[in-house]
């Protein structure tokens, strides 16, 4: 039998079950709907929060003080350590070969004020290189000024939300800030970044480190940001950093270097066995959908035994009655599937009009795959029935021995 | 016990409407046995469905022990033919993953009948029927006339007034088609009313009131001889 | 009709396309299995949750510097307006107040001999261990010192005692942390994980010293663990007071256990609903296929529905008896998927024991009615295209 036949055959069968042939299409459409739609939103979930997350190129990294034995465990990200990482230290990596830019950083929560108004603002003592590791940019104004690590200068760049809360309406460049018993000009405006998972740059305000260190008392560094020149040389630069800082304290190891990269990774790995899972878990419906396969073909070979003896009297072989119930049951499969995809891709749609900053979109591997998975699965489950059509011998299928006798 | 007025039935087949019956009067006293004959489409069956309550006519009344049925629901008719029907099929429609004993037992079943109150009743038509030794078969083991015997059985096991047979012999040989049809005149002749609905000559020929149709017409009545569709308006 | 013998009829049909029911009831089986398998994860996960959290005890109340503690960082980060160790003394008077833990973390190099392990330092009170119920294996526990002039003591994780010491007695050894020298009086008993963070593999100190040598001005959090006349609401509010008036300001934020816990418990059970809603798109589909198969079988059987109506059965009873079909059929199911589950959650505990996996009776119960739900839903359509059709057609259709 030529292919287009069977599938005319087919059809003009699905067309007069129509009821039965419309609910296991629901059912196939289902299962690969849900499979496609979690995939999707599970991407789309991926995708926004590593983009949070992904905050810094990934030539940077991060160093820490304090090292702990045990790895793979949570970094000592307290950033208490028995020795203070210094400026001095700062320096002597930004001196280093392969290093372009050194941020340092001191983090902390403070009372900003201004005429009455005040309000307690996340802290940051950096300097320049900080606003290009950390890709802020500014709306009003400029950022920090170039200056020496040690030099204070009385200047900030506020956060647009903590703008709003201090000036309100009014323009807020050139304004002192109060903080303690220091006071600040305000030399530039953060752009607005929306809300984001981390931190909210947008209520922080950034001070030169120095003028940090004098505020918070502090000498010690919570965090130093080191960009390479190049990611060649990734491993042996966070080498070099770490014998420099061991010559400079004394012979020991107390810092700890992390790339975003390796954070991101472990997460992305997190994430992904996530979607997984929970594709995993839609696709339990796939099996259900496959047993509805199998009870149907089953029916429809116990209710079409006299045409099956029929097909066979009149020289069909055994591998195309077989191929009848196959065929029958990847179109349904297929058509299914396409429905579900169909379906799963409309939702998507509207749920990226509601919620625009989260990427949904199913990977094609999903769309195939479940394609896939549902056409095997259908052919899988069909595999017996069309199975005992084709061994029937064909006196009895004519006879039909389980005929109704009532 | 059974009065048809002016009764029609139609049926809208596609965009043509067809009358299977048209304007009957009839009336059957209980005890009373009928045979109807008539070609195909002539109107037997439709007639058969609406003295089972299977079927409403389109108009006319149809009244049963004095009672007018074209009110009644669905439910009502449903509780008379199980109360006073009992039907007879050619192809017997026995279920067949049930007994011998369980198919006749269905209608007292289906009436909420205890089963200590039924077993004495079912009991008594196995014997009369001679099917005891048969009660435990499934339908497929019995032959054709045991079958069409298990249905009489499930039709009278009610006490029903009417019986009505629609072509009970078709699918029997002729020893076999005998004996059921003497079975449904020896009930007969215990009281219930008979109604066979036949093609065969012979079997029609037994009745005592013989009823011919065409046309959805009664043509011939040999109860009063006279040609009952000149009563049309 | 009376119920015993609906039941036999509908067991009778059931019985007599025996596959196709069970094929039929296995659908809505996996899809029960899975639902109240991810159930049991998830309730599993909650006990497991609130057991690592209530290993200090439920009664206790946590002070972090800084009011907003949104990125959950208040006690890392520098504060003008640290919490100080007076201020967690100024808290043990307070009525109700069992025990008060100044806490200060970081990490740093600890050395005994030749031997070095570079790990997390706590610095704590005294009455940590009796405050957290950790308990001492060896030794004992650093003692109260006036504020400011603790001794130079320290106690080990288990993890840190095995490192540095092996199997031979480290009390009374010298240890240096951080390049101070402490004296070990004593070792923790094994606590194993919380949470990803290894709380064998620690050294403590006493606060004071932390401090010093961290280099720090203020503490991370301030632990107080209240007795049970006290409510955490009631205490919470003291402690608010005490430390306002203090600071002139409420530059803190408090965390009842309590609090975090209902928190935790509420996230855990949204997330356990949603995965059961996950898993219940099987059911879904189990369901599409009872109303396939009952759609079949309606078509199959129109005959002897048609004979059944003619020998008087009203529609109700056919409706009742094709509904009591998609009921027993699911309730099969049922009685399948709870067979798999049970299955499912032996080999589980055989091979990942450390799975949390609670099976619920009332969970389990639920699952059964709802599959018997289930079928009713599933059969309602071709329930009742059976009690309406036409008689005369169905006793016709061969």
């Amino acid at each position: 039998m030529r292919t287009a036949d069977f599938i005319a055959f087919n059809l003009k069968l699905i067309e007069r079950q129509r009821l039965r042939s419309a609910m296991l299409l629901a059912a196939i459409a289902i299962s690969v709907m849900a499979i496609n739609l979690l995939t999707g939103i599970g991407e789309g979930g991926k995708q926004f929060v590593l983009g949070e997350f992904n905050l810094l190129g990934k030539n940077v990294l991060i160093m820490l003080p304090g090292k702990k034995e045990t790895t793979g465990g949570i970094p000592p990200l307290t950033g208490e350590a028995t020795r203070d990482l210094t400026l001095r230290d700062a320096e002597a990596i930004a001196r280093l070969g392969n290093v372009s830019a050194v941020a340092p950083l001191i983090a902390g929560k403070m009372e900003i004020s201004h005429d009455k108004l005040s309000r307690e603002a996340f802290t940051i003592g950096s300097n320049r290189a900080f606003f290009d590791i950390r890709q802020l940019e500014v709306a009003q104004g400029k950022a920090l000024p170039q200056l020496p690590f040690e030099q204070s200068q009385a200047v900030c760049v506020i956060g647009s939300k903590l703008r709003k809360a201090l000036f309100g309406t009014k323009p807020a460049l050139g304004q002192w800030l109060r903080a303690s018993d220091n006071r600040f000009r305000v030399i530039g405006i953060l752009k607005d970044k929306g809300e984001g998972l981390g931190f909210d740059m947008n209520e922080a305000i950034i001070v030169p480190v120095a003028n940090a260190q004098a505020l918070f008392n502090q000498a010690g560094l919570f965090r130093v940001f080191i960009e390479l020149r190049s990611l060649d040389g990734l491993q042996k630069s966070q080498q070099r950093i770490i014998a420099l800082l061991k010559e400079r304290h004394e012979g020991e190891e107390d810092v700890t270097i992390i790339t975003q990269n390796s954070l991101l990774s472990a997460f992305e790995n997190i994430l992904n066995t996530l979607t997984l899972a929970v594709a995993g878990i839609a696709g339990i419906s796939m099996l259900v959908a496959g047993i509805l396969i199998m009870n149907v073909s089953l029916i429809a070979v116990s209710q079409r035994t006299r045409e099956i003896g029929l097909l066979k009297a009149l020289g069909c072989p055994a591998r195309t009655v077989a191929l009848i119930f196959l065929s029958e049951a990847s179109i349904m499969a297929l058509s299914g599937a396409l429905l579900g995809i169909v379906i799963s891709e409309l939702l998507l749609y509207v749920a990226r009009g509601l919620y625009p900053t989260i990427p949904f979109t199913t990977p094609l591997w999903a769309q195939l795959g479940s394609a896939l998975i549902a056409t095997a699965t259908a052919l899988l489950f069909a595999a017996i029935p069309a199975h005992k059509a084709a061994n029937m011998a064909p006196v009895d299928a004519l006879l039909d021995k389980k005929a109704r006798q009532a | 016990m059974i009065e048809l007025r002016q009764l029609c039935r139609s049926f809208q087949i596609g965009d043509q409407c067809v009358h299977a019956l048209e304007h009957i009067d009839l009336k059957i006293e209980r005890g009373e046995y009928l045979s109807v004959m008539g070609p195909s489409g002539s109107g037997k069956s439709t007639l058969l469905n609406i003295l089972g309550l299977l079927d409403t006519p389109s108009c006319g009344e149809y009244l049963l022990n004095q009672a007018a049925t074209s009110q009644l629901s669905e439910e009502g008719r449903a509780t008379l033919r199980r109360e006073h029907i009992g039907f007879v099929f050619q192809s017997y429609h026995l279920i067949p993953r049930l007994t011998a004993r369980e198919n006749i037992e269905l209608p007292l079943i289906l009436a909420g009948m205890a089963p200590k109150q039924r077993k004495p009743l079912v009991d008594k038509v196995l014997t009369r029927l001679a099917l005891t030794d048969r009660a435990a078969h499934a339908p497929n083991q019995l032959s054709g006339g045991q079958r069409q015997r298990v249905a009489i059985g499930r039709a009278i096991v009610m006490k029903p007034q009417l019986l009505l047979a629609d072509e009970p012999t078709g699918n029997l040989d002729s020893v076999s088609g005998r004996e059921v049809i003497e079975l449904l005149e020896e009930l007969n002749d215990e009281g219930i009313t008979l109604l066979v609905v036949t093609h065969d000559q012979s079997i029609g020929e037994r009745a005592r009131r013989e009823l011919k149709m065409i046309d959805g017409r009664i043509a011939s009545d040999s109860a009063n001889n006279t040609v009952a569709t000149s009563t049309a308006p | 009709m009376i119920a015993r013998d609906a039941a036999r009829l509908i067991w009778g049909s059931v019985c007599h396309s025996l596959g196709k029911s069970l094929l039929t009831a296995l659908g809505i089986g996996i899809g029960i299995a899975a639902v109240s398998l991810l159930t049991s994860l998830g309730s599993g996960m909650q006990l497991y949750m609130l057991e690592q959290f209530s290993q200090f005890g439920t009664r206790i109340i946590a002070v972090n510097p800084g009011k907003d503690v949104t990125h959950g960082i208040g006690g890392l980060l520098s504060s003008v307006r640290p919490l100080s160790l007076d201020d967690a003394q100024a808290l043990v008077d307070l009525p109700g107040v069992e025990f008060v833990v100044p806490v200060v973390q970081g990490a740093g190099a600890i050395e005994y001999s030749n031997r070095q392990r570079n790990s997390d330092i706590l610095g704590v009170g005294a009455q940590m261990s009796k405050a957290w119920q950790f308990k001492v294996s060896m030794g004992r526990f650093l003692p109260e010192d006036p504020s400011g002039l603790s001794r130079a003591y320290a106690v080990l994780g288990y993890t840190m005692k095995q490192e540095l010491f092996a199997n031979t007695n480290p009390l009374g050894k010298t240890i240096r942390v951080g390049g101070l020298r402490f004296k070990v009086i004593g070792v923790i008993e094994k606590k194993g994980q919380m949470l990803g963070f290894d709380m064998d593999d620690l050294v403590y100190i006493p606060t004071d010293k932390a401090l010093q040598l961290f280099n720090r001005e203020g503490l991370m959090e301030i632990d107080i663990t209240f007795t049970s006349a006290t409510s955490s609401a009631q205490l919470a509010g003291r402690v608010k007071q005490v430390l306002s008036e203090r600071h002139g300001d409420e530059d803190f934020s408090i965390t009842t256990q309590d609090e975090m816990l209902l928190t935790m418990g509420n996230v855990l059970n949204v997330l356990t609903i949603g995965v059961a809603a996950l898993g219940s798109i099987s059911l879904f589909v189990g369901a599409v296929g009872i109303t396939t198969i009952m759609t079949t079988t309606v078509r199959e059987r129109s005959a002897e529905i048609g004979l059944l109506r003619a020998i008087g059965a009203s529609r109700r009873q056919i409706l009742g008896l094709f509904l009591g079909e998609a009921v027993l059929i699911s309730l099969l199911g049922g009685l399948i998927g709870l067979s798999l589950l049970a299955a499912i959650a032996a080999a589980l505990s055989l091979f990942v024991p450390a799975l949390p996996l609670s099976l619920q009776p009332f969970f389990l119960t639920l699952a059964l009615l709802a599959s018997a739900f289930i079928g009713l839903l599933a059969g309602v359509i071709p329930a009742f295209h059976a009690s309406r059709l036409n008689p005369i057609d169905a006793l016709r259709a061969e």
